[in-house]
């Protein structure tokens, strides 16, 4: 794509770029729409089991890795905006600051979180789920680290332009994706439900 | 960078700023409910369905889908 950009910026070539960007983004969403099936059902399996009770949790340590995902997604629509239109400088800041929030939730619940819960994996069902729901997000968290890193990594090779930047945009909507799984399950865990000593 | 561009750029800065202005306010409402209230489970899933359309409309561009590009040739 780098070694001919000529070739790649034809009105023709533009076009056909545009019609596959369009049909990426059908295949991204129904992907984003299976997933959801499975988040949506580690949530049913909490109310199920929990009921009007949650376990007991670092309230404030919820609050500051919820603050941080949402920064993130500020930042990678910042990251995404920029390099539509060219800004190639704003671009890398914002994927980087991306990318460093995302590890720190990351750390947050899987290295402090984790380690400091009453309550271990095989205690009871109620231990299981919390686990698997967090463990599962933070492993979508995790890939999507990783894809970031490959589009960051692309970008500095100087793979995408204003025109083409459909991995930036993808990666993108899949990190907001995992915000929004958060959106719902930090509630579901943290603050709904009597809590559990 | 032409005017146009950058004022296409300030509009988008300025979207998902205030996007995210409201997400944090709502996080920060939805943590004291929580705090004080947690029986109520109905005003904090309001909110965190506000707060998802919100980031699937502004930040995911949901209506790009419906944009037809894949038409366009």
């Amino acid at each position: 794509m780098a070694s001919h950009p000529d070739v790649n910026q034809t009105p023709e070539a533009l076009s056909d770029y545009r019609y596959k960007t369009g049909t990426n983004r059908i295949g991204l969403w129904l992907f984003l729409v299976s997933d959801t099936f499975v988040f949506a059902g580690l949530l049913v399996s909490r109310y199920y089991l929990f009921g009007g009770e949650r376990p007991e949790l670092n309230q404030l340590l919820g609050l500051v890795i919820t603050t941080m995902l949402l920064m993130s997604s500020f930042f990678m629509n910042r990251a995404e905006t920029a390099i539509a239109i060219g800004d190639t400088k704003t671009f890398f800041r914002g994927t980087l600051i991306t990318i460093i929030l995302g590890a720190l939730f990351l750390i947050g619940v899987v290295g402090v979180e984790w380690q400091i819960v009453p309550f271990t994996p095989g205690e009871n069902a109620m231990a299981s789920v919390f686990f698997t729901m967090t463990g599962f997000h933070a492993f979508h968290v995790l890939t999507g680290l990783v894809f970031l890193l490959i589009v960051y990594r692309n970008a500095r090779k100087g793979l995408y332009s204003a025109e083409r930047h459909w991995p930036v945009e993808a990666a993108a909507v899949y990190w907001h994706f995992v915000d929004v799984v958060w959106v719902f399950y930090y509630p579901a865990l943290y603050l709904i439900g009597v809590p559990l000593s | 960078m032409d005017e146009k561009r950058k004022d296409i750029l300030k509009e988008a800065y300025r979207v998902g700023a205030a996007v995210f202005i409201l997400l944090m306010v709502l996080t920060i409402g939805e943590f004291f409910i929580g705090s004080i209230a947690f029986t109520w489970s109905w005003p904090l899933w309001g909110i965190s369905i506000l707060k998802a359309v919100m980031i699937i409309r502004d930040y995911m561009h949901l209506p790009r889908l419906f944009s037809g590009e894949e038409e366009a040739r």
